[in-house]
């Protein structure tokens, strides 16, 4: 592989021992993958940073990164970077997360602030800093992922953390896969025959692409769909699915990406009916049931969306936590619109999410308007998911 | 006996009775770090061959991969279909030999499901997967 003098000054170890093992790593991921070279990146997103999700296995792998960083790290100064949600809320107002977890997670967020990650805690980093088009990063997290590349035409692959955390050691990563534009061609058109497509059908749309299509999609835009419903799809498809881009006809920018179609499928109401049964239960309330909106994080506009839908009722009912997640930054933010949801009886909590925690109770059933979230709660609960809309949840979980 | 091709990713011993998977797999959700067990299932993978097509979901799955290592309960080595830089990451950290599959998956998938009890080695120059339906008593690995 070709290395700049910078670049082998870093791997000679004259940044320290740290850089260089990160780029020797990286080296050597790319190497497997074809890479010529490697590229600088302007804004890393690591995620795999949840104490409940790797453990102290994790927490060590990140402290021994961390104490072989010597001070002279300049090399990193103008580099962007963000970190995905943790398993504790940061308000520490939420009493349905386990709290035994508490301690790992600060030793695991002090490694990262060290390592100058800043402390946004979200997987919707494109929320914090919009990816801009061509711009290469190197970016952990599958929803992040894709909506990178399909929607804001930027270029990374499907990093695992531990290679994130190299690049925000280095600035760099490999240049190959989705970084190259002849490896970003569409073979499949899906063609998605409803005039409009809501939250749930976003995330039913994304969850079929996931399982069903294997290479890189092209979706037809015979539809409308919002930026927060977007949001929805590609994370769906990007969990159940192993897709880094995906197509969407005028939204991703042009020239970030090649059209050969191979393959065609069609999606209409029917297919995706028959498919919802296979995968999602009927929306009702049990004895205990979590209503869950804010997979991924939410936006300002899903805020204030669901502040416009809750107004007209009193509280949530009895049995039910009806939860919202929403990026650690907000802690401060906003403060009208989340006062009024929690005047309501809703749990909101900060840089996290049930994904990468372990809550203090089993529900028996999950309500969520999240194809990611149903695709993930049902494996690691082992419990019921109902796959339906926000206005649905609302509609069932909350009385007049 | 059948032999498959495949090419070296990570370097490494890789033989033993195989646990072999339909679907592609994210480490994070489907695998428990520290038994070893896939989800919902009674099967282990610690200390096998783990074959599958490839890997999908969580950017987590890295450090599955470096925890099953911590708690020993790690495949002995990964032989897939299709190479993700997730699954190249995870089997650096956590030093876990992975080969690629250069041969059709669902045929060597066939091929192992006819066999009673599969038990896998690869070539001298590991440029081959040699699949015997059972263990063989004089194999030397």
């Amino acid at each position: 592989m070709y290395l700049t003098k910078e670049e082998e000054k870093i791997i000679n170890g004259e940044y320290g021992e740290a850089l260089a093992l990160a780029l020797k790593v990286i080296v050597k991921v790319g190497e497997h993958l074809g890479a010529e070279k490697l590229v600088k990146v302007r804004h890393v997103h690591i995620s795999g940073v949840s104490y409940s999700n790797i453990g102290d296995p994790g927490l060590r792998f990140l402290s021994r990164m961390v104490k072989r960083l010597s001070s002279n790290t300049s090399i990193v100064k103008n580099i962007y970077v963000t970190s995905n949600p943790t398993c504790i809320d940061l308000s520490q107002e939420t009493r349905i997360f386990d709290r035994k977890l508490v301690e790992g997670q600060l030793l695991i967020n002090s490694v990262l602030e060290r390592m100058g990650v800043k402390p946004t805690y979200t997987c919707i980093p494109y929320v914090i800093r919009r990816p801009n088009i061509h711009e290469h990063l190197c970016w952990g997290e599958s929803n992040a992922v894709i909506m990178a590349n399909s929607y804001y035409g930027a270029y990374t692959n499907r990093e695992g953390g531990p290679l994130t955390v190299m690049a925000a050691l280095t600035g760099r990563t490999y240049y190959a896969g989705l970084h190259l534009i002849e490896n970003r061609i569409a073979r499949t058109l899906v063609s998605v025959n409803l005039p409009k497509v809501d939250d749930e059908y976003a995330s039913l749309i994304g969850l079929y692409i996931g399982y069903n299509v294997n290479n890189i999609p092209l979706i037809k835009r015979s539809f409308t769909m919002s930026f927060e419903n977007i949001k929805l799809m590609l994370a769906s498809s990007a969990a159940s699915g192993n897709h880094g881009l995906i197509v969407l006809e005028s939204i991703t920018p042009r020239n970030t990406y090649i059209v050969d179609i191979k393959d065609k499928i069609s999606i209409d109401k029917e297919s995706l009916e028959y498919f919802r049964e296979k995968i999602s239960s009927e929306t009702e309330i049990r004895e205990s049931t979590l209503a869950y909106i804010g997979c991924p994080h939410l936006s300002l506009t899903e805020l204030i969306k669901l502040a416009k839908l809750v107004k007209k009722y009193r509280k949530v009912r009895k049995n039910v936590v009806f939860l919202i997640t929403v990026p650690g930054l907000y802690m401060s933010l906003f403060n009208d619109i989340i006062e009024l949801l929690k005047s309501k009886g809703i749990t909101i909590a900060y840089g996290t999410c049930p994904v990468v925690s372990k809550l203090t109770f089993k529900p028996d059933i999950v309500l969520t308007n999240s194809g990611k979230a149903c695709f993930y709660l049902n494996k690691i609960f082992n419990v019921d998911v109902s796959l339906t809309s926000i206005d649905d949840i609302v509609k069932v979980v909350m009385e007049k | 006996m059948r032999a498959f091709r495949v090419k070296t990713i990570i370097d490494g011993p890789c033989s033993g009775e195989p646990v072999f998977l339909d679907q592609k797999i994210s480490f994070f959700g489907e695998i428990e770090p520290r038994t070893g067990l896939l989800t919902g299932r009674s099967v282990s993978i610690a200390g096998k061959p783990l074959i599958i097509p490839g890997t999908r979901g969580s950017t987590v799955g890295p450090y599955i991969l470096y925890a099953l290592k911590e708690y020993g309960k790690n495949p002995v080595c990964i032989i897939a279909s299709e190479i993700e830089p997730i699954l190249i990451i995870g089997c650096i950290i956590a030093e876990i030999p992975l080969f690629k599959l250069e041969d059709n998956y669902l045929e060597l998938i066939d091929y192992l499901r006819k066999c009673k009890k599969p038990y896998i080695v690869l070539d001298k120059n590991k440029e081959a997967l040699i699949v015997y339906e059972k263990k063989r008593v004089f194999d030397s690995h």
